[in-house]
C-alpha cells in the first residue's frame, strides 16, 4: 500500500553563474495521514527547497511528490503553506485575509453565511476572533502568524506546510504559539510538515523528526520516531527522560554527525542553538567570536 | 423598388426644388439672389496686424451674424501655420499674404488650390531698421528744414552701411515675414531699387533660402516676434505690417525707414484666402462672407476715417492684435511715426476700402507673380498668358461682383463704391508709383520683369 | 503644608500649560507663520527685483500690477459672458426669424463664437491636461502591470521606454498634428483637432513614468505574496486584483504624481507652440500682444499655472491617500 505523501527519489538542482548547485540530492520521504512530520537541519541544507517542492512553488529537477496517489505538478490549496513572515495581505484585515482563502477553496460548496462561520471558526480556533477586523499592521507578529496559521487551516488541506512559521518570534510568544498548535493539531489530527530550527520545538510537536544532512547534495540524514505520548506538557516533559534522550538524539546529529561552522553573519543562528544546548553553548560563542 | 424610389424622387426633386425657390422669392426678394448659407458655423484665421481689421470688425459689427453667419476668429502663429489650417480645413477661411493663394496655386511651397474672392486693404507696410544702423545711414539722407529727414528714404543710403558690414565679415540680416509675403517683395524691391541684392531662390536645387548672391541676407520671423528679433540682435532690419513698426519706435529700439506706400503706392497688401474647394461646395457662404468683409473695410474707411479710433480700440482687444490703442492708432488714423518725434500725416497709410481697395484686381496677382519669377521662385520663363491664367485661377472678381451686386441691390453699399463691373477687365491702368519709377502694366508681365536692374529676366535661369 | 504643595502643584501645572501653549505656537508658527514670512520675503524681493527690470514693454510687473491685471481679467470675463448673452438673444431672434420664412429649417443654437476669457483657458487647460492624463493612465497602468509581471514584456519594451521617454512635447507635436489631421476626418467633430492634439501630446509624454513605476512597483512585490497567490491557485485576474494592484498602489502614484507633473507642463508648452486653447496659447497670445500689459497679465498666467500644478499634485496624494491602504 502506498503512504499517504510519499517524496520519492527527489534531486534538486539550481542553476548559478559559476555553474549548476545540486541543493538536494535524492530525498526519500514517506508520510502517512495525521502525521506531524519535522523537517530539521542547519540552514542552507535545503529543508525549505523540500518544503516548496511539496507545495508545487519549486519542480523537483528530478524524482517527484505523490499526495493520494497524484503527482504534485503545481501548488494548490489542498497544500497549504504557512509562511516564516505570515505573508498576510497588508491591504485586508485578518477576517479579509482568510475570506479570500475560504472564497477560492469553497465558492459555490458554501453559501454566504457559511463561509462567514467558517472564517470565524478558524479564527477562534487560533484565538483571532478579537481582533479579526483589524489589519495585520496593526497587530503583533504572533497574532500575525495565528492569522496565517487561520488561513492555512480554513483551506481544508491534505497538508499543511509550515516553513519556520515561529522562527521570527520571541521566545515566549513561541512557546505560546507551539501550545495553540498542539492544541489545534488535538482537534484537527492534520497531516502537517514543519521546517524550524529549534530543537525543543521539534520533539514537542512532532511524531517524526527528519534530520536532514548539510546542503550541497543534502538528502534525508535520519529520522527519529517521537512516541510520547499526547497531549504533551512543555514542563513536564522537561523531566521526561525520553523526551531528553530524544532530544539529545537530534543535537548528537546536528552538532556530531552535521557539524557545521557558522559564520558570523549566521550570528543569529548561532545565539539561538545557545539556547538550546548548555553544552554547545562554548561552541557557538566561540564561533560567534571568531 | 429601387428604381420606383429612384423615379419618384426624380420628378418629385425639382417640383420641391422650384417651391422652395418659388417661396422664397415671395417672401424675400434679397435672399432669393443669395440663398442661406450652406455652412454657418465658420472659422477665421489671422496675424496679429492691423490689416486684420475687417474681420474684426465684420464681427464686432455684426455683419457676420447678419450674414447668418456665426464665425469664431483665432489668432496664428505664423503664416505657414496659417495656410495650413486653411488647406487641411481647420481654419475655413483667414487673412492672407497676397502671395500665398497664388503660390499655394501654382504649388510653390504647399500645394493647393486657394482662391480669394476679397482683397483686404492697400499699403500698411513699413521697413525699420535698427537704431545702430539708422545712426549710420543718416549722414548718407538729406535733411529738411526741420531737421528731419527727407522722404522717401532711398535704399542707396542704406548701401553704404551694408558695405561696411560686409567689409567687416559680418552679415547684413533683415527679416520678412514669409518667402511669398509683400513684405518680401516690397523689402527686395526697395533693397535692389538701392542697388543692394537680396538674393535669388532656387526651388530646383532646392534651394530655398533666398540667398544666392545675396547682399543683405533675409530670413524669416513672425511679425509679432520682429520687434524682440531686432531688439536681440539677430537681425538687423525689418519689413513688417503694422503694429510691428510703430512698436520698435514705442520701445524705443528701431527706426521705421520707409513706407510700402513711398515704394508702391497704393499697393495690394492682404487678401481673405479659401480654398476653391470651399467656394465650390458652399456658393452661398461665399458670398456671404464677401458681403461682411466688403461693409467691413467700407465702415474702416467711412467718414473719412472717422471711424478708425473706434476701430483701433477693438483691435487693441488682447484676443485680436493686442498692442497698446496708441500704438495701433499711431499708424491707422493716418499718421506715422519714422523715427520718434517725426510723425507725419499719411492719411492713405492704411486703405481699407478706397481706391476699390477690395476689388481682387488680376494685374494684382500678376504683379505677385512677377515678382516670383524675378527673385527665382518661379524657376522658369512663363508666357505672359500663363502669367493671367494663374491669376485667373486665384483671384476671383466675379464673387466679389456676385456680393457687391447684392449689397447694392439691398441698398446697403450704392453702386458708385464699386467699380462698374460691367466695365471692369481686373486690370489696372498701368501703374507708376514705384519707388525706382519704373511702370508696370499688368498685361505685359514679361516685359515688366526685363526691365528691373536687379533679377532674373527672361531666359536666365540659375 | 497641603496648601503648600497644592500651590506648588497648581504652578507646576501652570508652568506645564504654558509649556504647552508655547509648543503650539511654535507648531502653529511652523505651520502658518514662516510660509507667511516666505511669502512675504517673496512679495517684497518680487517687488524690488521688478522695479529694477526696465524691458521695452515697460518695467517687469510687481505683485501690484499682476492683482490688478486678475481684477481685468475677471472683469473681461464677466463683460464676455454679457457679450454672450447677447448673442445668444440674438442668435434666437434670428432663428425665429429663419424658422418663419423657412419652415423647413431646423433652428440650431451655435455655440458662443467669441473670445475665450482666462477662465475659460484655465478650464481648456484643466479639461485637456485630464483627459490626455487619464488616457495616458489607461494606457500605462495595464501595460505597466502587465510588464511587471512578464520579464520578457519587460524585456522586449524596455528599450522602447527608455527612448521615448526623453521626448519633449516640442518633438511629438508636429508628428501628433499631421496624423491627427490625417485621421481624424469627420464633417461635425465632436471634439475639436487642437483639442485631440494637445490631449495626444499630454498622453504621450506623461505616459513613460506611469508605465515605469507601476512595472517597478508589479515587480518587486513581495515573493510571498505572490506564493500565496500561487498556493490559493487565484485566477490571473482575481490575481491582478486582489494581490498585484493593491501591492502596486503606491508606485503606481508615485508614477502618477509624476506624469501629471509633466502632464501640465507638457501641456502648456504644446498650447503655446500650437497656439491650441488654453493657458498657454494666453500666454503666447500676450507675448506676442506685446501691449503694456502683456507682461503682468503673463505673470498672472504663470502664478494661475504654478497653483493649478501645486493643486493637481495635491489632489492625486489626496486621492492616493483615499485609495491606498498604506496610509
Amino acid at each position: 500500500m502506498s503512504s499517504f505523501l510519499e517524496i520519492s527519489g527527489v534531486d534538486m538542482v539550481f542553476p548559478t553563474p559559476k555553474g549548476s548547485f545540486t541543493a538536494l540530492k535524492d530525498v526519500n520521504l514517506k508520510i502517512n495521514k495525521g502525521e506531524f512530520i519535522s523537517l530539521i537541519g542547519h540552514s542552507g541544507c535545503g529543508k525549505s527547497t523540500v518544503l516548496n517542492i511539496v507545495a508545487g512553488l519549486y519542480q523537483a529537477s528530478s524524482g517527484g511528490v505523490i499526495l493520494k496517489s497524484a503527482e504534485v505538478k503545481e501548488p494548490g490549496p489542498e497544500r497549504a503553506v504557512v509562511f516564516q513572515n505570515h505573508s498576510l495581505l497588508p491591504w485586508l484585515s485578518a477576517y479579509q485575509n482568510v475570506e479570500l482563502a475560504v472564497k477560492q477553496v469553497f465558492s459555490g460548496k458554501m453559501n454566504k453565511t457559511e463561509m462567514k462561520q467558517w472564517i470565524e471558526h478558524n479564527l477562534q480556533l487560533v484565538h483571532m476572533d478579537h481582533a479579526m477586523h483589524k489589519r495585520p499592521g496593526e497587530i503583533s507578529g504572533g497574532m500575525k502568524q495565528r492569522v496565517g496559521i487561520a488561513r492555512a487551516l480554513a483551506m481544508q488541506p491534505e497538508v499543511l506546510l509550515m516553513d519556520e512559521p515561529f522562527g521570527a518570534l520571541d521566545a515566549l510568544t513561541r512557546a505560546h504559539m507551539q501550545d495553540s498548535l498542539m492544541e489545534i493539531q488535538s482537534q484537527l489530527n492534520n497531516t502537517v510538515i514543519m521546517i524550524t530550527h529549534d530543537v525543543d520545538e521539534a520533539v514537542l510537536l512532532s511524531d517524526k523528526i527528519v534530520m536532514m544532512t548539510n546542503g550541497p547534495e543534502a538528502t534525508v540524514g535520519d529520522i527519529l520516531q517521537v512516541g510520547l505520548e499526547r497531549p504533551r506538557n512543555r514542563l513536564a516533559l522537561a523531566q521526561d527522560a525520553e523526551y531528553n534522550r530524544l532530544r539529545s538524539e537530534v543535537l548528537k546529529f546536528l552538532y556530531e554527525k552535521q557539524r557545521k561552522v557558522e559564520s558570523l553573519t549566521q550570528n543569529k543562528q548561532a545565539s539561538k542553538m545557545q539556547d538550546m544546548s548548555q553544552q554547545e553553548s562554548n561552541e557557538a560563542v566561540k564561533f560567534s567570536n571568531s | 423598388m429601387n428604381w420606383t424610389a429612384t423615379l419618384a424622387q426624380q420628378i418629385i426633386r425639382p417640383l420641391l426644388l422650384g417651391m422652395s425657390i418659388g417661396a422664397s422669392i415671395c417672401i424675400s426678394p434679397a435672399l432669393a439672389e443669395v440663398g442661406y448659407p450652406e455652412k454657418e458655423e465658420l472659422k477665421f484665421g489671422f496675424i496679429k496686424l492691423t490689416d486684420m481689421a475687417p474681420i474684426a470688425i465684420a464681427y464686432e459689427k455684426g455683419y457676420f451674424e447678419e450674414e447668418g453667419l456665426y464665425v469664431s476668429i483665432e489668432a496664428q502663429a505664423n503664416w505657414k501655420v496659417l495656410l495650413d489650417g486653411v488647406i487641411d480645413g481647420r481654419l475655413d477661411g483667414a487673412h492672407m499674404l497676397a502671395g500665398q493663394p497664388i503660390a499655394a496655386t501654382i504649388g510653390y511651397g504647399t500645394k493647393a488650390h486657394i482662391i480669394t474672392p476679397f482683397s483686404m486693404d492697400l499699403n500698411g507696410n513699413a521697413i525699420t531698421v535698427s537704431n545702430d544702423v539708422w545712426a549710420k545711414m543718416k549722414p548718407h539722407i538729406a535733411k529738411q528744414a526741420d531737421g528731419f529727414p527727407v522722404h522717401p528714404i532711398k535704399a542707396d543710403s542704406l548701401k553704404p552701411v551694408v558695405d561696411e558690414f560686409k567689409a567687416a565679415g559680418k552679415p547684413f540680416n533683415m527679416g520678412m515675414v514669409f518667402p511669398v509675403s509683400t513684405h518680401n517683395y516690397e523689402l527686395r524691391y526697395w533693397l535692389a531699387a538701392g542697388g543692394i541684392h537680396p538674393g535669388f531662390y532656387a526651388p530646383h536645387k532646392g534651394d530655398t533660402s533666398g540667398q544666392i548672391d545675396a547682399q543683405a541676407l533675409l530670413s524669416v520671423t513672425p511679425p509679432p516676434q520682429m520687434p524682440s528679433t531686432l531688439e536681440a540682435g539677430t537681425i538687423n532690419g525689418y519689413c513688417v505690417g503694422e503694429p510691428w513698426n510703430q512698436q520698435a519706435v514705442f520701445k524705443g529700439i528701431g527706426v521705421p525707414v520707409v513706407t510700402d506706400y513711398e515704394i508702391w503706392k497704393d499697393n495690394p497688401e492682404k487678401v481673405f484666402g479659401i480654398t476653391a474647394e470651399f467656394a465650390e461646395k458652399y456658393p452661398n457662404t461665399t458670398i456671404r462672407l464677401t458681403r461682411a468683409l466688403i461693409r467691413a473695410a467700407k465702415w474702416l474707411d467711412d467718414n473719412n476715417n472717422g471711424n478708425r479710433p473706434e476701430a483701433v480700440k477693438i483691435l487693441s482687444q488682447s484676443n485680436y492684435v493686442g498692442a497698446d490703442y496708441e500704438v495701433i492708432a499711431n499708424s491707422m488714423t493716418g499718421t506715422f511715426e519714422y523715427e520718434k518725434g517725426d510723425k507725419r500725416a499719411v492719411p492713405d497709410f492704411n486703405v481699407f476700402f478706397r481706391h476699390n481697395a477690395t476689388y481682387p484686381y488680376y494685374s494684382d496677382a500678376i504683379w505677385y507673380l512677377t515678382q516670383m519669377r524675378r527673385w527665382g521662385q518661379i524657376e522658369q520663363d512663363q508666357s505672359d498668358e500663363w502669367y493671367k491664367d494663374v491669376a485667373a485661377k486665384v483671384y476671383r472678381p466675379d464673387i466679389y461682383a456676385k456680393a457687391a451686386q447684392s449689397l447694392i441691390d439691398d441698398k446697403l453699399i450704392p453702386a458708385t463704391a464699386f467699380p462698374d463691373f460691367s466695365k471692369e477687365t481686373g486690370f489696372k491702368a498701368p501703374q507708376t508709383h514705384f519707388i525706382d519709377n519704373l511702370t508696370y502694366d499688368g498685361n505685359q508681365p514679361n516685359a515688366y520683369i526685363n526691365s528691373f536692374v536687379i533679377g532674373l529676366k527672361q531666359g536666365d535661369k540659375l | 503644608m497641603n496648601s503648600l504643595t497644592s500651590i506648588a502643584s497648581n504652578r507646576l501645572i501652570e508652568q506645564g500649560r504654558k509649556a504647552a501653549v508655547m509648543l503650539k505656537i511654535t507648531e502653529l508658527s511652523k505651520l502658518i507663520l514662516l510660509p507667511f514670512i516666505g511669502i512675504a520675503i517673496f512679495l517684497v524681493m518680487w517687488t524690488v527685483t521688478a522695479n529694477s527690470i526696465e524691458t521695452s514693454l515697460g518695467k517687469f510687473p510687481g505683485p501690484v500690477a499682476v492683482v490688478e491685471q486678475f481684477e481685468n481679467l475677471y472683469s473681461e470675463h464677466v463683460a464676455e459672458r454679457e457679450k454672450a448673452q447677447a448673442f445668444y438673444q440674438r442668435q434666437d431672434e434670428r432663428n425665429a426669424a429663419r424658422t418663419a420664412n423657412d419652415p423647413n429649417y431646423v433652428a440650431k443654437i451655435r455655440g458662443y463664437t467669441g473670445k475665450e476669457t482666462f477662465w475659460d483657458q484655465i478650464i481648456t487647460s484643466l479639461i485637456t491636461v485630464m483627459s490626455g492624463f487619464l488616457l495616458a493612465a489607461i494606457i500605462a497602468i495595464p501595460l505597466g502591470i502587465w510588464m511587471g509581471l512578464s520579464r520578457s514584456l519587460q524585456a522586449a519594451i524596455n528599450p522602447i521606454i527608455q527612448i521615448f521617454k526623453p521626448v519633449s512635447p516640442l518633438a511629438w507635436l508636429p508628428l501628433v498634428t499631421m496624423v491627427v489631421s490625417a485621421v481624424y476626418v469627420s464633417p461635425d467633430p465632436i471634439v475639436s483637432k487642437s483639442f485631440i492634439n494637445s490631449m495626444l501630446t499630454v498622453t504621450l509624454c506623461s505616459v513613460w513614468p506611469m508605465i515605469i513605476n507601476t512595472a517597478i512597483g508589479v515587480s518587486s512585490i513581495d515573493s510571498d505574496l505572490i506564493n500565496v497567490s500561487k498556493v490559493l491557485r487565484l485566477s490571473a485576474i482575481t490575481h491582478v486584483q486582489k494581490i498585484v494592484l493593491p501591492a502596486s498602489i503606491p508606485m503606481i502614484f508615485t508614477g502618477m504624481r509624476l506624469s501629471l507633473g509633466v502632464a501640465w507642463m507638457v501641456l502648456i508648452a504644446a498650447e503655446m507652440l500650437a497656439q491650441n486653447p488654453g493657458l498657454g496659447k494666453f500666454v503666447w497670445d500676450e507675448f506676442q500682444n506685446g501691449s503694456s500689459d502683456s507682461l503682468a497679465r503673463i505673470m498672472a498666467a504663470v502664478v494661475v499655472i504654478g497653483f493649478i500644478g501645486f493643486l493637481l499634485d495635491r489632489g492625486i496624494l489626496a486621492l492616493q491617500h483615499w485609495v491606498s491602504w498604506d496610509k
